[in-house]
Parts: structure tokens; C-alpha cells; sequence
């Protein structure tokens, strides 16, 4: 009998000391804004390219977003607008501005419990004005948490 | 004449090892047990999120090996600043259990051992809101209910022991593995029921069953004699011996 007690009691410990941790609050240490990479290359030679100055941002009815503003860049990563089906930036490269429209899908994705979820999105066109963009292709339509490149910039 | 006394005495010895062999044998019951999972009422003293209710029921094959099944069902719902989440459903899971005890000492009344299963969870879940913030802005969205049917396995090693006549006690540790969520890689269940957060490939905890047991059926089992006792005894004889001075020794000894 006292040998029972001995293992209920372990027993009872095991079970709060594995369930307990679990009704505390746990910080989320997980990337969890995907973002669309792309990469700049020289047309022609379709060498990497480095921009003596590189704007992106984009007009909405009340503000201006402001994502990329940098010196001597060869990529860059803006997030998607995940309540919208399309985002349109505007890039502009040494000086000379472009518009680029990215379409989309998107579906949530679950990141982890402590983080919650993510809208990830899949690419399905674009288009630009060719100022000083050549081409802007899409290389890889996911655009997800990965971190891998999806659009190739020629100009 | 000469032949029939030998196959008397041949007969004899034969006897004699029969009995010696009947000698070493136990008589165990085998047993069919149900019970219920108590932890699931227990927990749900702790946190409000999740109810798990465990019915499970195990039928002895023989002295060591028992068939196990057993059937869960869970209902799990969550909500904080980032989502809602929900899921409910039912769990089996099948296998077997293992008894390290010796017939001799467990009696058929108690176990230590290990058990593997797997397990199946049928389910539905669903997100009625779920929040995202990046540089464009915060926004809510949802998921639709959709139901998905799961696959684990389950590593458990537990103890048994029977508390009165006709009622066990034991609890067990429980490793389960996530074979599939059958939910997809996008939305992996929050919680899966049976098995634990579906983001994670390894669950651990715990289970405290309390059980009825009822014997079936009888066996014999052979106990294998403690070979080591004799080898102790033959030990100390040879010491014994050598401890006169005669024998083998006194041969040695002018060498």
C-alpha cells in the first residue's frame, strides 16, 4: 500500500510538471511576416546588380507606405497587403520611378500556438511600367516564410 | 528382463522430470480490464481549454502481452489576441502492451512494461478569427470548419497495480508521434484531438486509468529455474572443497 502511494504520487507530480507549462503563456520567437524578395540584375548580362539608391513604397487613400530606402542595394523584401488580391509599389531605381502591380492569392498559414497564424500568398501575375525597368519576372510564386527569392528585376 | 527394468527406470526418470517441470510452473489469470482515463476530469480543473474524456479496455493474450484499445474524446478552444481557435472529436488508438514482471511475481494482478499503439483521430476544426499585423495594417480573417482524420503512434511505458479484488490502478507516460494531421501543411491543427498541438512532431504527458479487471481464463506458465542459485551453491561447495585441503589441491600442492 505504501508502495502505491509512492507511485500515485509520482504519478500526480509527472502529470502537473508535464501539463502545467502548457496553461503558461509562451513567447513567440518565430518569423512571421513573409515577404516578397527580389533580386536586382543588370539587363542583358543578368550579372547582380547593385543601385546606387533604391525607394519602394506606395500612395493609399489616407498614406504613404514607406518600405525600402537604401544605398547601394542589390535586393530587396516588401511584405504583401495580406487584406487585398493585389499590391502595387512604386520602385524607384537611381532616381527613375516605376510601378509594378503584383497579383496574388492567399490563404492563412499556422505559424506555431504562441506566434498564431500568417496569411502566406501565392503570385499570379504583374505588371510594370518599363522606365527604368527592363523586366521583372517571377521566379519562385511562393511567398511564404522561407525567405527565398521570388522576382527577378532586370534594368 | 534386463531390458524391461531399463525402460521402467527410463520411465521413472521421465516422471521425475515431469514433476520437477510442473514444479516450475505457475498458474496465472488472465484478465479483460475497462476503465477511464481520470486525468482528463482532473486537468480540466487546471485549464479550461481543454476536455478529454479516455475510456480504454485491454485483454491479457498471455502472462506479458495484453491487446489494448482505447477511445478519447476531446474538445479543445482557445482564444487570445491573435486567433480563436477550436477542434473536437474522437480518438482510437490500438496495440499492445508489454509486461516486464515475471508471471511468477505479477500474478496476473500487476505490471510495469511498455505499450505501442496507434492511434487515429477523426476531427474538425476551425478558426472563427484570426488576427495578422504586418506594414500594411492590422486585419481579421477566418477558416471555415473542416473535419480531417489524423495518424500517430504511441510509445507508453506505465505500471499496473490492482488496488481491491476486480479493480486495478495504473497510470502511464505516453510519447506520441505525428505520423499526419491530415490537415495540410498550412493549417496544422492548434490542437489535435488525441494526440496534442499539431505543430509539434512529439507529444509527451501523461494518463491515470482506474479499471475494472475480470479473469477469463487460466494458463500455466513455465518459470524458468534460477540457474544462478545452482551455480552459487556448486560456488561454495568448491570453496568448501578447498578450504580442506583435500581433493584436487593436495595433487597441486608438491608441484
Amino acid at each position: 500500500m505504501k508502495r502505491l502511494s509512492v507511485i500515485s504520487f509520482i504519478a500526480i507530480m509527472a502529470t502537473l510538471v508535464m501539463f502545467l507549462p502548457s496553461c503558461s503563456v509562451q513567447p513567440c520567437y518565430e518569423e512571421t511576416n513573409p515577404l516578397l524578395k527580389t533580386v536586382l540584375l543588370a539587363s542583358g548580362t543578368g550579372e547582380a546588380a547593385k543601385a546606387d539608391s533604391l525607394r519602394v513604397y506606395t500612395y493609399r487613400e489616407t498614406d504613404t507606405l514607406r518600405f525600402i530606402n537604401l544605398k547601394g542595394a542589390s535586393a530587396f523584401s516588401v511584405p504583401l497587403d495580406p487584406a487585398s488580391d493585389e499590391s502595387e509599389f512604386l520602385i524607384t531605381l537611381n532616381g527613375i520611378t516605376d510601378t509594378a502591380v503584383i497579383r496574388y492569392s492567399r490563404k492563412p498559414h499556422l505559424v506555431s500556438p504562441e506566434c498564431g497564424y500568417t496569411i502566406i500568398s501565392e503570385l499570379t501575375g504583374l505588371k510594370t511600367t518599363h522606365n527604368i525597368i527592363d523586366t521583372l519576372i517571377i521566379e519562385n510564386k511562393s511567398v511564404n516564410l522561407d525567405g527565398q527569392k521570388n522576382l527577378h528585376l532586370f534594368y | 528382463m534386463v531390458r524391461r527394468t531399463c525402460i521402467f527406470f527410463i520411465s521413472l526418470f521421465m516422471i521425475a522430470e515431469n514433476v520437477a517441470v510442473s514444479q516450475d510452473t505457475v498458474t496465472v489469470p488472465l484478465h479483460v480490464r475497462a476503465g477511464f482515463d481520470i486525468s482528463g476530469p482532473v486537468m480540466k480543473l487546471v485549464t479550461k481549454e481543454l476536455i478529454s474524456y479516455g475510456i480504454a479496455a485491454s485483454a491479457d493474450i498471455n502472462s506479458s502481452i495484453a491487446a489494448t484499445a482505447g477511445l478519447r474524446y476531446s474538445s479543445y478552444h482557445s482564444s487570445d489576441v491573435l486567433y480563436d481557435f477550436m477542434s473536437r472529436g474522437l480518438s482510437f488508438t490500438a496495440g499492445t502492451d508489454y509486461n516486464f514482471i515475471k508471471a511468477n511475481v505479477s500474478q496476473g494482478r500487476h505490471s510495469a512494461g511498455i505499450g505501442l499503439r496507434y492511434g487515429l483521430s477523426f476531427y474538425r476544426e476551425e478558426t472563427p478569427k484570426l488576427r495578422y499585423t504586418n506594414e500594411w495594417g492590422t486585419g481579421e480573417t477566418s477558416v471555415a470548419a473542416e473535419s480531417h482524420t489524423g495518424h500517430f503512434l504511441e510509445i507508453t511505458p506505465g505500471v499496473r497495480t490492482e488496488l481491491f479484488r476486480g479493480v486495478t490502478i495504473g497510470w502511464n507516460l505516453y510519447m506520441r508521434l505525428l505520423l499526419s494531421a491530415g490537415a495540410g501543411k498550412d493549417l496544422k491543427p492548434v490542437w489535435m484531438p488525441g494526440y496534442g498541438p499539431g505543430t509539434s512532431g512529439m507529444t509527451v504527458g501523461a494518463e491515470y486509468y482506474v479499471s475494472i479487471s475480470i479473469p477469463y481464463r487460466k494458463i500455466k506458465v513455465y518459470i524458468k529455474p534460477k540457474v544462478r542459485d545452482t551455480e552459487e551453491e556448486e560456488g561454495e561447495a568448491t570453496e568448501t572443497g578447498s578450504g580442506t585441503g583435500t581433493g584436487l589441491s593436495g595433487f597441486r600442492n608438491p608441484l
